[in-house]
Parts: C-alpha cells; structure tokens; sequence
C-alpha cells in the first residue's frame, strides 16, 4: 500500500517541474490532491468499516463553511480555523453517527444522506443566514491562507501546490496507519461480522464512532483548506454532480482497495476536466464509463495493477466474497 | 495409571474422569429466573441453573427451546429479566463486548468468520480485544496450533471448509482467554471422523487449557460422552437437570425430546 501511495505522490509532486506555469494543469492537480483526501476517508468509513456513509460531501461543505466564518467572521487564522472547523464537523460526525449504530446498510445510507439534503436548506435558511453563510449568495471572500508571514493563495499555483501535497499525503498516511494498525483489523472484523468481533471483545460502538469521527474531521478540515483555497463558497457544490463524481473516484479506485481511492481521485478530476469539451454530454459519458468499468473491473484500477503484479492479498475488496 | 476411558455411553459406573476432575463446588456461572420474550414468545420461562468451575455442561432440547437464546443472554446480546451471575458478579446488561473481556467467549450456530482476514489476524482479534492483558503473537500461534490450523493460517478465512470455519471460531474466542468456553452446536454438519476430532479438540480445551465448558448438542451420544451436567430444555424452561446418564433415561426427556427427535430421523 504504502509503495503504491509513494509512486502516485511522487509522480505528481514532480509535475510543477513540467507544467508549473500552466495555471490551469496546477488548478487541476491542486483539485485531485484535496479530493484524495475526501475519496480516502469515504473509503475509509465505506470499504473498510462496511458503514455506508452518503454524507461525505455534506461534511466536506460543513468544513468550507465552519472555516470560512470562523476566519472571516472571527478572524481566527486560517490554518487554525481549517482544524477547528474539522473539529466541529467531527463533532458532528458522532452525533449522525450515533443513530447509525443501530441500522444497518441501506438504512444509514438514508440517514447520512438526510444530512446532505438537509444541509442546502439550512446553509440558505435564516439560522444558517445568522451563521454568517452568506444565505444563497453564498461567501464571496475568504480570507487566504497564511503561514509564517507567508500568503498562499491560488494566485501563486507552485507553493500552493506544495502546501496542499503536504496536507493530502499529511491525511493520506494517517487514514494508511489506521487501516495497518489494529484499528482497521477491528473495522474489517465489524463489517464482516459484527456479532462475531462484539463476541471477541470488539466494541462497535467504539470503533464505529471513531470511523465517524476521524473521517469527518479530515472531511471537513480539507474542506476549509478547499474554502481558502478558491476563496468563494455557495452551496452548489451540495448539487448531485460533485457527489456522483466522488462515487466515480471510489468505483475508478476499487471500493476498499486503499489505496485505489486515491489514485480514482487523481483519475476522475483530471478526466473530468479532459471531458469538458464534450459540454452537455460529459455526465452522460462519465455514467457510461463507470458503468462499464464496474462490469470490467470489479475491484478498479487498484485491482488491476494487483492483478498484474501478482500481489492479491491485501485490501478489503468487496467482490471478493 | 491412567483411569481407564469408558467405552460406551453410560457404563454401570460413573466415569473416573468426572470424579477426577479438580472442580470443586464453586459454580462459575449462575442464571438465575432468567426470562426473554421476543414480544408474545416467551423463548426463555424463568430458568435457572448453575454451571461449576472447571466442569464440561450440556445443553440440549428440541429445535426452538431457546437454547441459543440462552447464550445469546449470557453474551450480551439481549436484555432480559432475572440475573446471571459469573463468579459472582451480576453481568446483566454488560455490552457483549465486555462479558468477553471478563472471560465468557463462545462460538455461535450458524459459522462466522471474518472474510476479509486471514486465519491468523482473526484469531488476533480475539486476543487483542477480547484477552485482559496485553497482546501476545506466541499465545495467538500457539492456539492456531492447539486447533490445529497451522498449515492455513495465511488463508483468507472465508476459504475455510466448515470444520476449518467451526475451528476458526474456537480458536478466535479462544485467544481471549476465555474462562468460560460456549459453543453451540459444534457438531452440526459434520461426520463421524470430524465429530471425533472436534470431541478431542474440546476434551484438551477443557483439561489442558482449563476452560470450562458449555455446549448446546442434539447428538446425545456426544453429550453423554463429554459433560458432566446435562441440561435439558423445553420451550425455555427445565425439563430436567443433573448427571446425563440419569437424564437420558428419564421418561419425561425420552417423551418430549429423545422421543421427538427420533420421530424426527424416522420421518427424514
Ligand atoms: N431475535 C429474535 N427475535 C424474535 N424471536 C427470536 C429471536 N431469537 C430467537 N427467537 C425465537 O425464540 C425461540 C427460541 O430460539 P432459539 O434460537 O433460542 O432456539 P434453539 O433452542 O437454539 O433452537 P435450535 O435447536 O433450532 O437452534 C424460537 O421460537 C425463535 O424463533
Ligand atoms: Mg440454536
């Protein structure tokens, strides 16, 4: 896992050297590095603890925002408000977590996706108004992010670059070191079954909440930083879109297949943007793709250099079984 | 030196190993007017028993008796009325979790492993979460030796045939030290050379590793051969206790259940 992680990031940490004044390839690469992060967590919770989780983009928006006010409104700095924020979003997390350990499969899928709808109307209604979300304008000005007298901001694509490599790999690793440790053996023991890890002296209610927490937290918190990053914030991103696209990340990858979520990440955005021309048609042809590459490639494009390099035993892949 | 084995089911004479066996009176586990309904069914009525430390007990009553239910009370699973004492201490309402942390484990009647784990890391899992202290891979290695799955131990645990499965869930509930041992129905589906080696295999958990023993069994014969106490039940309540030979013969249990359970291979 850890090798694969490596080559992924080290290809891209080279690419500035190549393209780092194309403005646009930067934006792009930016934009993969912030949706490994959100694609790794949905894996996280989905593929490993077997919690089908629907909220992720809501937690992703609740970040933007939470660090958003929190620096324009509070004047709190920005790198600070982004954590804070994830804080809050992990807060969060529990409490849409909490319902969700007495329901299984479809059902938590329904409640967390309840957040997700429920979000819109709140950012747009009086009390997310009182907030400071800036209602359905949205917030127009989000103050940069600052670190050591230095501004990183979009309008200098190379550092900025760096800082978010270094956030995503940050994230990326910590979500590695928990599928490793015993944390993740006991999340694989709760989704195949929960009976039989509660009986071994597994506590579901434990680890499920922390599965809600850390992955909320890391949501939101590159959520804020995605916040600061592109300096404005509606709640168009709360449209199906961005939500399909992220399911496209996680299929691309192989469900369960870290790090295949990343590399679906990486693959999704940068095709997307390679779509573009096709205008009205490019949802149609991103459906079209996932469609057939569920039927080819069952455990995605992570499954496949598995495959190839003859290593099979690691992951949580669900055809498997 | 060794007591001779008895042969059959019920010789003349108890078995020296019951007589043998360094158990003492202290019980180790106690239900006491335990009661679950399920809405109108009542799958346990009011019963009560008594398991000793060290002994080898048997459950055994016709489908539907609310045997597996009992466990899953003991577990953890379910709130019930009454109270379950384990070496004194009421665990009522205790989270399944942590009963097997104080050293209850079991295995359950349909088979579960953990597909997406080998055979080594699932029966870790019972020690890392489920055993007091800390986690100890010679303990782990010995167990997947002393149930005898060595050679698969790097095998996904879903590739298991049913015995390997059956002693997956031993070994794994096992690894938590377990002071008490539950299994239920070890020997459903398996034959005659099978139920053997699993006889064995609870035998040494029992003597060697010192674990007391429930076991909830249709097959008489194996229940007859291995435990001291035998407990029969009938829609949730005693039908009879006490030692296996006695309750066997029993007219009551040859009526309502040996009786039934051989109108049952007649009709199949
Ligand atoms: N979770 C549950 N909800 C509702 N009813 C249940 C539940 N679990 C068990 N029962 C009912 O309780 C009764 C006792 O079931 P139990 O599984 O304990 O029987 P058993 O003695 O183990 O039978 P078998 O020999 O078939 O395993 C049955 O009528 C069963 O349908
Ligand atoms: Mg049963």
């Amino acid at each position: 896992m850890a090798v694969i992680m490596a080559v992924i990031y080290g290809i891209v940490g080279v690419m500035p050297i190549f393209v780092g004044d194309v403005r646009f390839i930067m934006h792009i690469l930016i934009m993969c590095l912030i949706w490994a992060v959100v694609a790794a967590c949905w894996d996280l919770i989905m593929g490993f603890a077997g919690i089908f989780s629907f909220g992720q983009v809501a937690f992703f928006v609740m970040g933007a925002y939470g660090s958003a006010i929190l620096a324009s409104r509070l004047h709190i700095t920005p790198i600070l408000a982004m954590v804070l924020s994830g804080g809050i979003t992990a807060a969060i997390g529990v409490l849409v977590g909490l319902p969700c350990l007495r329901l299984k499969g479809a059902y938590i899928a329904l409640v967390t996706f309840a957040v997700h709808m429920i979000l819109e109307p709140f950012l747009k209604g009086d009390m997310g108004r009182f907030l400071g979300t800036g209602g359905s304008r949205g917030i127009l000005t989000i103050p940069p992010i600052e670190l050591f007298e230095v501004t990183f901001s979009s309008a200098a694509p190379v550092p900025f670059f760096y800082l978010t490599l270094l956030l995503s790999i940050l994230c990326t690793v910590i979500i590695l070191i928990v599928i490793k440790s015993y944390w993740g053996t006991a999340f694989l023991a709760l989704k195949d079954s929960e009976d039989f890890a509660m009986s071994l002296g597994v506590s579901a209610f434990k680890y499920k909440l922390m599965v809600f927490a850390l992955t909320s937290f890391l949501t939101g918190m590159i959520g804020g930083f995605y916040g600061h990053y592109v300096g404005m914030l509606s709640t168009r991103m709360l449209g199906i879109d961005l939500f399909v696209t992220l399911m496209i990340m996680l299929v691309i990858g192989g469900i369960g297949q870290y790090p295949g979520a990343i590399l679906g990440a990486f693959i999704t955005v940068s095709l997307n943007e390679m779509l573009a021309p096709l205008g009205t048609y490019r949802p149609l042809t991103l459906g079209a793709l996932v469609v057939v590459l569920v039927l080819l490639l069952p455990d995605g494009v992570i499954g496949l250099i598995r495959k190839v390099s003859g290593d099979e035993a690691e992951g949580a892949g669900v055809s498997r079984y | 030196m060794t007591p001779p084995q008895p042969s059959n089911m019920c010789g003349t004479d108890p078995s020296p190993r019951r007589i043998a066996r360094p158990s003492g009176d202290a019980a180790i586990l106690k239900a006491i007017h335990v009661t679950k309904k399920f809405g109108e069914l009542v799958a346990v009525n009011d019963l009560s028993f008594e398991v000793k430390k060290g002994q080898i007990f048997g459950i055994a009553g016709p489908n539907g008796a609310g045997k597996s239910t009992v466990y899953n009370l003991i577990t953890g699973f379910y709130p019930f009325e009454g109270a379950i004492e384990f070496n004194g201490r009421n665990i009522r309402g205790l989270p399944p979790y942590r009963i097997a942390q104080l050293g209850i484990s079991r295995t359950f009647q349909i088979p579960q492993t953990f597909p997406s784990l080998t055979v080594e890391k699932s029966v870790s899992v019972g020690n890392r979460f489920g055993s007091p202290g800390h986690f100890d891979r010679k303990y782990v290695d010995r167990i997947i030796e002393f149930v005898g799955l060595e050679s698969q131990r790097r095998e996904m645990t879903g590739q298991l045939n049913l015995l390997g499965k059956k002693k997956l869930m031993i070994g794994a509930a096992l690894a938590t030290r377990p002071k008490i041992l539950m299994l239920d129905e070890p020997m459903a589906g398996s034959n005659t050379s099978e139920i053997k080696s699993l006889m064995a295999l609870i035998q040494a958990i029992n003597t060697d590793l010192g674990v007391t023993i429930i076991i909830i069994e249709h097959f008489m014969k194996v229940l007859t051969e291995l435990t001291e106490t035998l407990l029969i039940i009938q829609t949730g309540t005693e039908l009879c206790c006490g030692d296996p030979c006695e309750v066997t013969s029993d007219p009551r249990v040859i009526e309502s259940y040996l009786g039934e359970a051989y109108a049952d291979s007649n009709e199949s």
